[in-house]
């Protein structure tokens, strides 16, 4: 499993209290239990917290599922560093 | 760094956003006796709050039932009698008014700012007039948070009608009204905004995307805000500072440099304590007690007090004083007994982390905030803390300091009687009993607020609801007042009868733990029979719900004669036949009465 993927599960598993969950591209707030408005906003601050980085309101609203985010994190990182 | 004790500084117990969320997981506080029933409306989402306030009243002992109104439901909730806010039934109403959803309804503006301005101030009041016409719960009205945006740069303040200027009026309009209002305290968001600052409070795409009050790492600060006003109107208060002197009150060692040798003056090197003096003396002037526990000889420490000319605090202003070479935490358990206050009231103040660390490892109760390395941070570091709340202001608060150096003299004079019955007598004591009226009701309230020890129900009840037993023909609700050749103790004592059948029902029985031993709780016994008495009632009732704080008063009943009627361990039930009663003896006189005593 790739730093990136490792760091994001542990932001998963704690945003959304589940010990077991494991990150994969398809990921969707439908396969997750407590995914909802509250818990999604956790998730981005919680990511962006986790590899300082902030994301605009446009790229957060393009977000489909878990890969779209991994994209995005990759490509923040990149353009950083 | 020491490592005697395992017991933390408060400001270290984590209050960042994400372990704040996950300590509200698997959060039980059913466990906790005391139960607050809190709604909250507000213009922002309120989601991330409630995990916040769940942990945070869980941390102070309160089992927290929150009530989220639907988001921007604050008129809609207020003016519905049939809303949920009223079902619920909430002890604390907390209304949190956004800039944001301010400045969105501003740039909707048909008329000018002044017109707005009078919209929107006019709907605050009849919200607040409308829940208060439904239920008595304390309101906690948020003040505006300053927006960042100025679209005439500093003319915008010359400008009446400009966002900025209108929120500047707004603020002003919530602190003059709530000045008038007793059920409405105020949540200065804006002061804990202020203190972050502007530019790192908002998170505008956050707002955008959920309608989130400000930046989530900046949320437990407006949760901590709340939690800190709602415990002020269950009874948490700081009533007393304990200070060391060498290096707190003044720079130098007293016992070493002498008077002219330590470091004090109201301008340059000794600035920092003169400012920590003057922010004590505030505090004193509040109704907090100062207290000195120091390891000095007496005469020296006593010396700054009486000879130095930069000293703020006098001789005077310090209620108990102790200089000795005991451990201080001994000290601070002697001041507790003299003053007799919770520790959990007490704050204590000391550069030396070694005695920090001490008193927090034997006296955790005893608040004691880190001190930073330059005095000249100290009052700061004191204020980001906000020990001191309050959610009334008497003029019981304004004599507290002079009534506790009489009780000085009392207990002086106490010394010089053989039996405790001679010096009663002595005292030439004075009761005022009457029923509760609106020039006191400040004052009943933050006793009945306050008052843990004895306290025979601990039912808290806000000045609304004090208000409205004033009012109730059916309800004999009575305040005692106090005071003897030594001096005025002020309102000491409420007790609330109600007639209930065959019998007269002692629904609630508090005094202050000043007045303890004076016969007071006798002479008021005699008044309630009396008054069983006048209205025919051939029993009077009484009951007696156990708290942590409350066990003095365990067997208050069965000392008067009342027979135990039912009830378990933690809330029993008493009766006493009003035939059998038979008057105590004591030595105090209506205040009516004015032949003198002997």
């Amino acid at each position: 499993m790739s730093d990136i993927v490792e760091r994001m599960q542990a932001v998963f598993r704690d945003v959304f209290d589940d010990e077991g969950l494991v990150l994969r591209d398809d990921l969707t707030a439908a396969d997750v239990e407590n995914w909802d408005s509250l818990t999604h906003i956790n998730l981005i601050v919680g990511i962006e917290r986790e590899f300082k980085v902030k994301f605009t309101t446009a790229e957060v609203g393009s977000l489909h599922n878990a890969g779209d985010l991994k994209a995005l994190v990759q490509k923040k990182l990149g353009a950083s560093g | 760094m020491s490592n005697m004790s395992n017991s933390t500084p408060p400001e270290t117990v984590a209050m960042d956003y994400s372990s704040l969320v996950r300590a509200s997981r698997r959060l039980d506080t059913s466990a906790h006796k005391t139960k607050l029933r809190v709604a909250l409306l507000s213009d922002a989402a309120t989601q991330q709050l409630v995990p916040l306030l769940r942990v945070l009243f869980h941390r102070c002992g309160v089992d927290a039932s929150i009530y989220e109104a639907p988001f921007d439901g604050i008129q809609l909730e207020a003016l519905d009698a049939n809303s949920g806010l009223y079902h619920f039934q909430p002890d604390i109403i907390v209304l949190l008014n956004s800039v944001q959803a301010l400045r969105a309804a501003f740039g909707k503006r048909t008329g000018d700012g002044s017109e707005f301005l009078g919209e929107k101030s006019s709907g605050l009041l009849a919200v607040w007039d409308a829940i208060h016409s439904h239920v008595s719960a304390t309101v906690l009205q948020s003040t505006y948070v300053l927006p960042y945006d100025r679209p005439f740069g500093n003319f915008d303040r010359k400008i009446a009608g400009s966002l900025t200027s209108v929120v500047h009026s707004l603020n002003a309009f919530i602190a003059q009204q709530a000045r008038t209002r007793s059920g409405v305290l105020v949540n200065d968001v804006d002061a804990v905004a202020s203190w972050i600052g502007r530019r790192f409070w908002f998170d505008d795409r956050l707002w955008d995307m959920a309608k989130t009050f400000c930046a989530p790492e900046h949320l437990p600060a407006v949760a901590k805000n709340i939690v800190d006003i709602a415990m002020s109107t269950r009874g948490r208060s700081i009533k007393c500072v304990v200070l060391d002197l060498d290096n707190t009150l003044w720079g130098g060692v007293i016992g070493d440099d002498g008077v002219d040798g330590i470091v004090l003056n109201a301008h340059g090197d000794g600035e920092a304590y003169f400012r920590l003096q003057l922010f004590l003396k505030e505090l004193l002037k509040r109704g907090i007690l100062l207290a000195v526990a120091s390891k000095n000889e007496m005469s020296n420490a006593l010396l700054p007090f009486d000879k130095h000319p930069d000293m703020v605090l006098k001789r005077e202003d310090i209620t108990v004083f102790m200089a000795d070479w005991n451990d201080k935490a001994g000290n601070i358990r002697k001041i507790r007994d003299t003053l007799n206050i919770g520790l959990d009231s007490m704050v204590f103040l000391d550069d030396n982390p070694f005695e920090r660390d001490l008193v927090r490892g034997v006296l955790p109760e005893v608040i004691v905030p880190e001190l930073p390395e330059d005095p000249a941070d100290y009052v700061r570091a004191i204020c980001e803390l906000n020990l001191f709340e309050t959610p009334a202001f008497s003029a019981e608060d304004l004599q507290r300091s002079e009534m506790y150096r009489a009780e000085g003299e009392r207990r002086q004079a106490q010394a010089a009687f053989a039996n405790a019955g001679d010096f009663l007598r002595s005292l030439d004591m004075r009761i005022v009993a009457a029923r509760f009226d609106a020039f006191h009701l400040p004052r009943i309230a933050q006793l009945i607020q306050r008052s843990n020890q004895f306290n025979l129900t601990t039912r808290r009840r806000t000045e609304a609801e004090c208000e409205a037993l004033m009012n109730d023909p059916g309800v004999t609700p009575l305040y005692v007042k106090l005071s003897d050749r030594m001096g005025d103790h002020g309102l000491i004592g409420v007790v609330i009868l109600e007639p209930d059948g065959e019998t007269l029902a002692i629904r609630d029985w508090l005094m202050s733990c000043r007045v303890l031993a004076r016969g007071v709780e006798q002479f008021m016994m005699n008044l309630v029979v009396e008054e069983a008495v006048r209205l025919n009632k051939a029993v009077v009732a009484g009951e007696y719900i156990a708290t942590p704080k409350n066990g003095m008063v365990k067997d208050f009943f069965a000392e008067f004669g009342f027979v135990k009627a039912g009830g378990g361990e933690d809330h029993t039930h008493w009766r006493l036949v009003v035939n059998e009663y038979r008057p105590a003896v004591t030595f105090i006189k209506h205040a009516a009465e004015t032949t003198a005593v002997g």
